[in-house]
């Protein structure tokens, strides 16, 4: 008759309401290659009411094999006291009878506070759509008057002397500070728990990426449907570039309706193979993107507009662009405008270049007549968007 | 010149103290226009009842009228400094559970903690104008240490319900304190007393 197994740990999760629970298989004493079975019962409550019961099948290798088992269970685990116990059969041709060990002794779950009081379990987070059970611990001889959920009271279920319980079907999304579970009790005293009810991200709509300056890139993208999570609980996203290997947490507010993150330029890298992970505590999922960032220009507002004489005819003007544009041409577009004629816009290329300023020559102009300028900016190879308009600066172009 | 100065203290202590009325009244207008908002906003029943809060000092005292004017300023400025960690802790707490999903009531708690340090700051003015020492933040944040941390959501928010009642209590106390100052000690002719304010 096999040695009765040894408990090594139990160990719970409140927040999953899991018990884990490691023994040793004992496996020295044996020959190799056997087969064993564990028969292991979850009790609960001072009556040793059993809850579960399950075998698990394993084989000896001739060495003390550590083996473990998840069990979640359909209580939060603070409302009421919860124990394990576990024997084995041993399945060996030529020893005798072949008969189960005693089983062990029973282990009680840790950290449970006998004595504590509360509603369970406590400040969680669930999909809409889920059935949860809380459950209001109290003293002895305390009175529940009633429990709610919100502002709606549901009818209790005693669990214990010391425990009574709600069940909470299909909770829906709940406000943005959660959902009361308010246990009332006779002397006007209250317990209490939030809930709090959302979705698992959305897959990341419209993933796009650009670079303002060869310095950043940003993505943007659209959340899709609001999580219903917000604050330490809201959905938080990150950007991995695969070829780098850089990882970047993304700082956003969980309002917008346009998300956004900024990527550093690699020196010599192009082409970027971007994974957008999202996560909340309901789920996860990501969005992917491959860009080359010399296609993806899309040029700061040019600044400091400024406009010189020539002659009568024609002007300079100079402008500024906060990027480096060293690897590109860029292709520029000025408005020119003034009271009598039509709208012209007057297309330049140039070289890109480093923080700096750029020219550009306008000829064919009337003399002695009031314009009104102004200048955007893209990659003139592989157009992508127009920079903003600058600002519009006046001129009055000198007599003939 | 004792007679000068003892006039223009006492001149400077009336306005101080009618100061301190108006900033009283405002705050206590609007703590209870921040109670009804927190206690909607948490989904809480705005009567519920609330433990009495750890670190709050109560506003109710017995043998109110037997309090001279320092005991008075020392016990308003002990609650003000302790309602200045509570609220500064609640403001925390409201950025960590909600982020911007509700910047509404987070600029309104920012706006009542402003008022708070505004009138802890006011009644040191009155304590160094009585020329009695200024007790020491430090003195009173190791007594008391920082408020202890809630162990669940629903205890946090209903401790946030709890301050800001004491603080709504406080305020009305502080007003008649205050009032209580600028009236001549026994003795020394009587001083037209201020309007009423909360």
């Amino acid at each position: 008759i096999p040695v009765t197994p040894r408990i090594l740990s139990l160990t719970p999760d409140f927040s999953t309401s899991t018990l884990n629970l490691k023994w040793s298989d004992n496996g020295s004493v044996f020959p190799y290659g056997l087969d064993a079975f564990w028969q292991i019962w979850v009790l609960r409550k001072e009556t040793m009411e059993k809850v579960t019961e399950v075998t698990y099948h394993s084989k000896l290798t001739h060495e003390d094999i550590i083996l473990s088992w998840n069990w979640t269970s359909d209580l939060p685990l603070e409302c009421m006291s919860h124990y394990v116990k576990i024997r084995c059969y041993i399945n060996v041709t030529h020893f005798g009878l072949k008969d189960w060990s005693d089983w062990s002794p029973a282990e009680v779950i840790p950290d449970m506070d006998p004595s504590g009081s509360g509603v369970f379990p406590l400040d969680t987070v669930v999909a809409v759509g889920s059935d949860v059970t809380f459950c209001c611990v109290h003293e002895e001889g305390q009175n529940i008057t009633n429990m709610t959920y919100g502002s709606k009271p549901y009818p209790m279920i005693q669990l214990s002397s010391r425990s009574n319980a709600i069940r909470v079907l299909n909770a829906s999304a709940s406000d943005t500070s959660g959902t009361n579970v308010v246990c009332r009790f006779n002397n006007e005293m209250l317990e209490g728990t939030v809930l709090f009810v959302g979705y698992a991200p959305d897959i990341p709509q419209n993933l796009s990426c650009e670079t303002p300056n060869f310095q950043i890139i940003k993505c943007t993208w659209k959340p899709g449907r609001p999580s219903g999570l917000y604050g330490k609980r809201r959905t938080k996203y990150s950007l991995f570039e695969r070829t780098c290997g850089k990882n970047v947490s993304c700082e956003v507010n969980e309002m917008n309706k346009e998300l956004a993150c900024g990527f550093p330029v690699i020196p010599d890298q192009k082409i970027y193979d971007f994974i957008l992970g999202v996560s909340n505590p309901i789920g996860q999922t990501e969005s992917s993107v491959v860009v080359d960032i010399t296609q993806r220009v899309h040029p700061k507002t040019p600044e400091k507009l400024t406009v010189s004489g020539i002659n009568s005819t024609s002007v300079h003007l100079h402008w500024f662009i906060n990027g480096s544009f060293a690897e590109i041409r860029l292709l520029c577009q000025i408005e020119i405008s003034s009271g009598h004629s039509e709208q012209k816009l007057h297309n330049i290329s140039m070289p890109g270049g480093k923080l700096s300023s750029y020219i550009g020559q306008l000829n064919e102009l009337h003399p002695y007549t009031k314009y009104r300028f102004r200048v955007r900016c893209s990659a003139a190879d592989h157009f992508w968007r127009w920079s903003d308009w600058s600002r519009v600066e006046e001129y009055t172009t000198s007599e003939a | 010149m004792a007679g000068a100065d003892g006039a223009s203290t006492a001149l400077q202590r009336r306005d101080l103290c009618a100061r301190g009325i108006r900033l009283a009244g405002k705050m206590r207008s609007d703590v209870v226009n921040l109670l009804e908002a927190y206690a909607e906003r948490q989904g809480l029943d705005a009567s519920a009842s609330v433990a009495a809060v750890e670190g709050v000092p109560p506003a109710a005292v017995e043998r109110w009228d037997e309090q001279t004017s320092t005991q008075r300023l020392l016990e308003n400025l002990a609650a003000y400094r302790a309602f200045r960690a509570l609220l500064a802790q609640m403001l925390e707490q409201h950025r960590e559970q909600l982020g911007e999903a509700d910047a509404a009531l987070g600029r309104a708690l920012a706006a009542v903690l402003l008022q708070v340090s505004a009138f802890a700051y006011h009644l040191e003015e009155l304590l160094r104008l009585e020329s009695r020492g200024v007790p020491g933040e430090e003195e009173e944040e190791e007594e008391d240490g920082l408020p202890p941390q809630p162990h669940s959501l629903f205890e946090q928010k209903l401790r946030g319900l709890g301050v800001l009642r004491e603080l709504a209590q406080w305020a009305v106390r502080s007003a008649r304190d205050l009032r209580q100052l600028t009236k001549p000690s026994p003795g020394t002719g009587s001083a037209p007393s201020l309007p009423e304010s909360p």
